[in-house]
């Protein structure tokens, strides 16, 4: 598939110099994105940063004592777990509390991708380029750290470092594969659920990575929807009849999202997209593309609405008869 | 990592370092395997079983929780350190120090005696002892350089830290 590219106009012009994104990008962004101007000033800043208590270790409100007696200042979320850091006398990640696994630095969106999975103790779920184990960890403390993650990651290194952010937060019932995710279908077993935050080209974190604003390429988009299709059909694969697929990416562009749900929708049959109680809706058309209606279902979120990282969401429940 | 089940001998002697750690009962309903490092060192870890279940058909590359080594005795991990912590009964082999060597053993230092807030009597030099911070919880594991109340020695370093959970922070750097 080829990345879209539209005409330049005066607008995506005129934002491209002044806040220094190739043009390209802007008159995508002017496409898809609501209020640009106000999402581009939004991007200047640093975003905001969370943290969500690991309560395997410890309760969220015993965290938040503990960090304000300390100077910090937190302030609660859509998620019970997730607190976001509004002042902090020192760096989050520096903290005795950190080292001891009691929290983990962790955007509000890809908290929301593992509520949207819906995980349940005991149960078989699989989280296919897992690493660095955020969302793994997450899952296994709303699983009551028991059934079973199979958390997959093809890079040794990466594979590794995942071990020990499972170790810091006292996660014992995961299962780490050295495993490119496209190969998932052939492990020989289903799970109740599978979530696939799959690589993407990250035009949502530009505010962490400013380069972004210049490296980023229409090639990016393009090599990253082809492997984001052949991951999402073998993620398909895995799930059990009446289980639950997550698909998320940190990508605006819909030929990483809507276009790769959509596709899925029309490969296999008896899929649901079900409803999520955040964001905003998914596209049901783009350019000259139209979508399947129930894409509205799937969650789009933007940095200058919903204050996290950008990001998209589709949760599918699958084989339903 | 390969992963195997325990032998009835290996069992006798976790079973027995279980019991020292004063976490015995917790671990009766509780699944431990052997993982095989390439070196052949022997990891003791915790696994649900629906992860055993999994792992019999895949040829996982780390697999549950590694809580200890096994040579000729069992030494906690510094994630066994922490579980053994939360879920035990403390006994002669844990030691609280104060809230100023916490920051020091979280930086892989020693600790001092007269940093030591609690210790038993009857624990012997040479020994592997976890230290807690004074909410009781796991900073680090350590080996005893005197006998009982000698570890609380003004001015001495009195236990040498082997691992602490500032390494997470250091190995992330």
């Amino acid at each position: 598939l080829k990345a879209i590219i539209f005409p330049d106009s005066a607008e995506s012009s005129s934002l491209a110099g002044k806040y220094n994104y190739d043009r390209w990008l802007v008159s995508r962004f002017l496409e898809y994105v609501p209020d640009v101007h106000d999402f581009l000033d939004k991007m200047e800043k640093p975003p905001t940063q969370y943290i969500r208590a690991n309560t395997i270790k410890i309760e969220p409100d015993e965290l938040k004592i503990r960090l304000e007696s300390k100077g910090f200042s937190l302030k609660e979320t859509l998620l019970p777990e997730v607190l976001a850091v509004q002042k902090a006398p020192m760096s989050i990640g520096a903290t005795t509390d950190y080292m001891l696994g009691h929290y983990y630095i962790q955007d509000l969106s890809s908290c929301l991708a593992v509520d949207a999975l819906d995980v349940k103790e005991k149960q078989t779920v699989i989280d296919i380029a897992a690493a660095p184990g955020g969302k793994t960890t997450f899952m296994a403390q709303r699983m009551k750290d028991t059934g079973c993650i199979v958390a997959i990651e093809p890079n040794e290194r990466r594979a590794r470092a995942m071990s020990f952010n499972l170790a810091r937060c006292g996660v014992s019932n995961t299962c780490i594969l050295q495993l490119d995710g496209t190969k998932a279908d052939k492990l020989g077993m289903k799970f109740d659920r599978v979530l696939l935050d799959a690589p993407c080209s990250c035009e949502g974190v530009i505010a962490k990575d400013v380069t972004r604003k210049t490296s980023h390429t229409p090639t990016d988009v393009e090599v990253c929807s082809d492997r984001q299709q052949r991951m999402i059909e073998s993620a398909a694969k895995l799930v059990k009849p009446g289980g639950l697929l997550v698909y998320s990416t940190c990508s605006f562009a819909p030929e990483e999202n809507e276009v790769i749900v959509d596709w899925l929708l029309r490969k296999f049959d008896n899929i649901v997209i079900e409803p999520l109680d955040y964001g905003t809706n998914g596209l049901t058309r783009f350019n000259d593309m139209v979508f399947s209606d129930d894409l509205k279902n799937t969650r789009r979120l933007y940095p200058h609405i919903h204050d996290t990282t950008g990001f998209f969401i589709a949760r599918l429940r699958m084989g339903v008869t | 990592m390969k992963y195997r089940m325990p032998t009835r001998q290996e069992k006798t002697l976790l079973n027995r370092a279980l019991d020292k750690w004063g976490v015995f009962e917790y671990f009766k309903e509780k699944l431990l395997m052997i993982g095989h490092e390439d070196d052949g060192s022997a990891k003791i870890c915790i696994v649900s079983p629906e992860s055993r279940a999994a792992s019999s058909k895949l040829e996982p590359y780390f697999l549950g929780l590694v809580i200890g080594d096994l040579k000729k005795q069992f030494a906690p991990s510094l994630p066994g350190a922490d579980l053994f912590a939360r879920v035990g009964k403390s006994n002669e082999y844990y030691i609280t120090v104060d809230e100023n060597a916490e920051k020091l053993v979280l930086y892989g230092r020693d600790v001092m005696g007269n940093s030591i807030l609690q210790c038993s009597d009857t624990i012997d030099e040479n020994e592997l002892v976890i230290i807690l911070n004074s909410r009781n919880e796991s900073i680090g594991v350590g080996r005893t350089r005197f006998a009982g109340s000698s570890l609380l020695q003004k001015g001495k370093i009195t236990v040498t830290t082997l691992a602490d959970a500032g390494q997470y922070l250091r190995d992330e750097g």
